[in-house]
């Protein structure tokens, strides 16, 4: 038994849980305070939130780093453990989730300012990042589906956050997507648990080929189903449509976290049903792979035309999102170990970066109101910083080089030319290829807006206006996903080392 | 233990209500200390009794040759009778505070009770006479209950209840001479009791009678289309609809269903047969059909009560799978249902006793007013829609189990409608939680002045339901061991 694995589960969710009960019996009780006292409370949240956060992160981390530890909490059914295992992907996820959520979290500080509700946010906030960690350590499939619900139910109130009628519909909509998308999943877990001789992740898969050669039929339609289904919180068509309504009402730090973390639970269920499951080999050139590689190349030019033509920035930016995680549904669909690498490089990407994005667009609503993408003219004498750092990510994300995009971009294009997939072998880095030039067209004008107005523009105030405790952490992801790009060498070989298990 | 302990739990209800309205109580709280305690002591009585179960058979009386009134407990019979007894005293508690407002509580309690004794009967009986008998007497008994408010509509509902169960139990009682005429005993056997011998080359005739049996029977588990009494029934008081239509009623129909099935017509029969497949199309199209109309009504006891459509569903899924992995299934919905539904049926009913509202858009901002009330329903939501670590994931994994280790392609049909209905169950039930949690920005809690939690005698039970949900969720293996202990009688 390895407790250490679980601090970083319990410590967080118990504080998040406690906060929440805290918030729910202030407002029963509906005790008010004085607007002194209201700072104090404020500061102690902050203190709090920040101190278990930062303890959590650093466990989560240490747990992760020193070996392959595992824990069995305890069996929920007969043969079924509830059980963590740290293995290679669970590590690369619980790194880049821990420094995205401690560093959003402190750019929450200042920006929840303005929302409210900051003791229900900050204790939802803790509980999400407890049950993703158990989500990346969990080792077997019940044990994940288990944190992944649970995931959808705490994250679903940091959607409906600002209480309007449309943030309920949308945190609604959200909830009942990501159901859907549940239940096809455990439609699938139904049918594994049958054909597995386990539903341990293991390398490679655990399909029993005996079992398995009768009912290929009945499994391969199993597989697609859980494909699509964990695909609704990865944003994959035809279950994407939750991610544009969710993420512009939720709270700027709440959509960098649902867009760069959350949506990649549902890569993490994906890569632990092909890969450590059902096994690579099962699905090579059956129709299940050519449905997985059509949807997500769909997506992928969908979501970047979508975010092409969209004028609301945070709309725009989950557009993106769509667009952009389905690169990396396409590496895993390759099936080979090229494709892989290039959608673990993506993933961890992408997180720094499309959070910081988030982080810019929360930036501007919150200093000016702002958030139609055509009144960010001139944006950057206000906020240089701010705005600077955008552009970095952005263009990391359309993948120029040496930033982080083009690396990931790269190896995606070389995985799929170098797998036998068919006309996908050049379908798919043209269709990369023309998203990237529509990303281009859609982060870019931003830049080009915000630092050069126009003549005719009009002159607004060039007061600046810029917190550091909100550019600070966008320059960090900033930076980062600048110079992963530039040093990419150690964290290349660590996922072509993984990659290199699965097959 | 004595036999003569089946026929007293049996009896003893039936005395102590029908003694209630002669008794002449000083007090309210001398009526309410009698019958908590008779309900209790039967409870005990049964619970010591299971523990310790008595050995062989006790005939009450006997008509000729082998037709008999007789008591018997075996494995089936002792997870119903568990269920009903660790329920009824917990419901009468409730009961005492939510008839305050009700009025004529003498003959409320009188058949509250007595229907207490008649399900153990159900339960104990030892043939299908016997079961017959006492399925017929429940149909009687309950009537009253459902009448109660004596409005129009209750008179209404009440007559189609008694149509419906009259009408069903006529097709059971086919059932039942075709059992007795073709069988070697009328006793439950499982693995059932059909000659070979004399079936001949009769099987059509008899998988046609199962069917009409199963109907017959499915009236009281309210299967589609024999299901629209159940939601008509929910204008009698919240105690009747909570413990009788989500547990003692309903699952009395699924209950003499697994009798027939599994000990009576015998599951090496049927599996496989024309008679299987139509019983189990019209179970999944149950599923699917209750959780719809769930979701298109707005009064609340009415959708919970479709929601029990559709969830008994579930239960004559697992039995429709003709397995002794089907009827574990079968049987760990039936007990954990009784409580997630129990549950979420007295939330419904703090809600109409505290405030008289009966609509779901009328719970708005309820969260916060209501504290305790709307997380336990809301925790009692989240074990429907199947959550893992609540029990309602663990009987919904356990049907799915059996119905691919089945190998038929109906049943896989039938777990991708459990999994339609959880989708349909979570948007009916959150849209309740997230109403009365998150009613709007600029709700105005002013207008809900004077909403509050009832008295400990309602939030006790919901409390132990909770706790119940959660121990069932996390840690299952007892009970699912005890069900497998039963199943594998069937071979």
């Amino acid at each position: 038994m390895d407790y250490l694995l679980l601090l970083p589960v319990f410590l967080p969710s118990l504080a998040g849980l406690y906060m929440l009960a805290a918030s729910f019996w202030g407002h029963v009780t509906a005790g008010s305070l004085e607007k002194q006292q209201e700072e104090g409370k404020r500061k102690r949240i902050h203190l709090l939130t920040a101190v278990v956060l930062v303890c959590s992160a650093i466990l989560a981390l240490c747990a992760a780093w020193s070996g392959d530890r595992s824990v069995t909490l305890f069996y929920l059914m007969k043969d079924i453990p509830v059980y963590f295992h740290v293995d290679g992907v669970g590590r690369l996820f619980v790194t880049f989730v821990s420094i995205v959520w401690v560093a959003v979290g402190f750019y929450s500080f200042v920006y929840m300012e303005h929302e409210g509700e900051e003791e229900r946010f900050f204790g939802l906030y803790l509980l999400v990042y407890g049950i993703l960690v158990a989500l990346d350590f969990a080792g077997n499939l019940v044990t994940m589906y288990l944190f992944y619900e649970l995931m959808t139910l705490a994250s679903m109130p940091m959607v409906l956050h600002n209480g309007s009628k449309e943030a309920i519909m949308a945190a609604l909509k959200y909830l009942f997507y990501s159901m859907c998308g549940a239940y096809l999943g455990l439609f699938g877990i139904f049918f594994l648990y049958q054909h597995c001789t386990t539903l341990t992740f293991t390398a490679g898969g655990t399909l029993n080929a005996a079992l398995a050669a009768g009912n290929r039929g009945i499994l391969l339609a199993a597989v697609c189903a859980m494909l699509i289904g964990f695909g609704a919180k990865a944003g994959m068509f035809p279950l994407h449509a939750w991610l544009p309504t969710a993420h512009p009402v939720a709270p700027s730090p709440a959509s960098a976290v649902l867009s760069g973390i959350i949506v990649k639970s549902g890569v993490l269920a994906m890569i632990r049903v092909v890969y450590y499951i059902v096994g690579p080999d099962f699905l090579r050139g059956t129709w299940v792979q050519t449905v997985w590689m059509s949807l997500s190349l769909l997506t992928v030019f969908m979501g970047s035309l979508l975010a092409f033509r969209e004028p609301v920035f945070k709309k725009r930016l989950a557009y993106s999102t769509v667009s952009q995680i389905s690169y990396i549904l396409f590496g895993l669909s390759l099936l080979t170990a090229g494709g892989v690498e290039g959608a673990l490089l993506h993933t961890v990407y992408h997180a720094f970066i499309k959070s910081a994005l988030f982080l810019t667009a929360g930036a501007f609503i919150f200093q000016y109101g702002k958030t139609r993408v055509e009144e960010l003219g001139g944006i950057g004498k206000q906020m240089p910083k701010t705005l600077l750092s955008y552009t970095f990510a952005a263009l990391a994300l359309i993948g120029i080089p040496p930033a982080s995009g083009f690396i990931s971009k790269w190896c995606l294009a070389q995985g799929a030319l170098g797998a036998d997939v068919g006309m996908f072998r050049w379908l798919g880095p043209v269709v990369l290829l023309i998203s990237a030039l529509l990303t281009a067209g859609y982060l870019l004008p931003v830049t080009m807006k915000g630092f050069f107005p126009g003549k005719d523009a009009a002159a607004e105030s060039s007061v600046r206006k810029e917190r550091l405790g909100m550019w600070l952490p966008l320059a960090v992801l900033a930076g980062l996903s600048l110079l992963l790009g530039v040093f990419p060498n150690s964290l290349i070989s660590y996922v072509s080392r993984i990659a290199g298990t699965l097959m | 233990m004595s036999t003569y302990l089946l026929v007293i739990v049996v009896l003893l209800p039936m005395l102590a209500g029908a003694l209630i309205p002669i008794i002449p109580f000083k007090t309210r709280t001398q009526m309410m200390i009698y019958i908590e305690g008779a309900v209790l002591l039967n409870s005990v009585l049964v619970i010591s009794m299971l523990l310790m179960p008595p050995e062989g058979t006790l005939v009450l009386f006997r008509f000729t040759g082998n037709l008999s009134i007789s008591f018997r407990l075996d494995g089936l019979g002792t997870v119903f009778a568990a269920v009903v007894s660790l329920l009824w005293p917990l419901a009468t508690l409730y009961s005492f505070e939510y008839m305050k407002h009700e009025g004529h509580e003498k003959v409320f309690f009188m058949f509250y009770v007595i229907t207490f004794g008649v399900t153990l009967g159900i339960a104990l009986a030892e043939d299908i006479l016997t079961m017959y008998f006492f399925y017929e007497m429940l149909t009687l008994v309950t009537l009253p209950l459902i009448m109660h408010t004596l409005s129009k509509e209750a008179i209404m509902a009440s007559r189609t209840y008694l149509y419906y169960s009259l009408g069903g139990a006529a097709f059971a009682f086919i059932g039942m001479i075709f059992i007795l005429t073709y069988g070697t005993t009328s006793v439950f056997v499982p693995g059932g009791v059909l000659d070979a011998a004399r079936l001949g080359d009769k099987t059509n005739l008899i998988l046609l009678i199962y069917v009409l049996c199963f109907c017959g029977f499915s009236v009281k588990a309210a299967m589609w289309p024999f299901s629209s009494w159940l939601p008509k029934a929910g204008v009698a008081p919240t105690p009747v609809t909570a413990l009788l239509h989500a547990v003692a009623v309903v699952k009395a129909g699924a209950f003499t269903i697994m009798r027939v099935t599994y000990y009576s017509f015998g599951t090496d029969l049927l599996r496989g047969t024309w008679a299987q497949y139509t019983v189990m199309a019209l179970v999944i199209f149950t599923i699917v059909y209750g959780c719809s109309r769930a979701l298109k009504e707005t009064h609340i006891k009415r959708r919970l009560a479709w929601s029990t459509v559709s969830n008994l569903s579930y239960i004559l899924f697992g039995v429709t799978l003709m397995t002794p992995l089907g009827l574990v299934g079968a049987l760990s919905h039936l007990v954990f249902h009784a409580v997630m539904k129990i549950c979420s049926f007295f939330c419904a009913g703090a809600v109409i006793y505290k405030t008289g509202r009966n609509y779901v858009h009328e719970l708005d901002g309820f969260g916060r007013k209501m504290p305790v009330v709307f997380v336990v329903f809301t925790v009692s939501g989240f074990a429907l829609m199947g959550v893992p670590g609540l029990c309602g994931f663990i009987s919904k994994w356990n049907l799915a189990k059996a119905a691919v280790a089945s190998h038929n392609p109906l049943a896989y049909a039938g777990v991708a409608a459990l999994l339609i209905s959880a989708l349909l169950t979570a948007i009916y039930m959150m849209t309740i939680s997230v109403r009365a949690f998150f009613p709007g920005r600029d709700f105005d809690y002013g207008k809900l002045r004077g909403v509050e939690d009832p008295n400990w005698m309602m939030l006790l039970p919901l409390i132990l339901f909770v706790i119940a949900m959660f121990a069932f969720g996390l840690h299952p293996q007892p009970v699912i061991a005890a069900l497998e202990s039963v199943a594998a009688l069937m071979g």
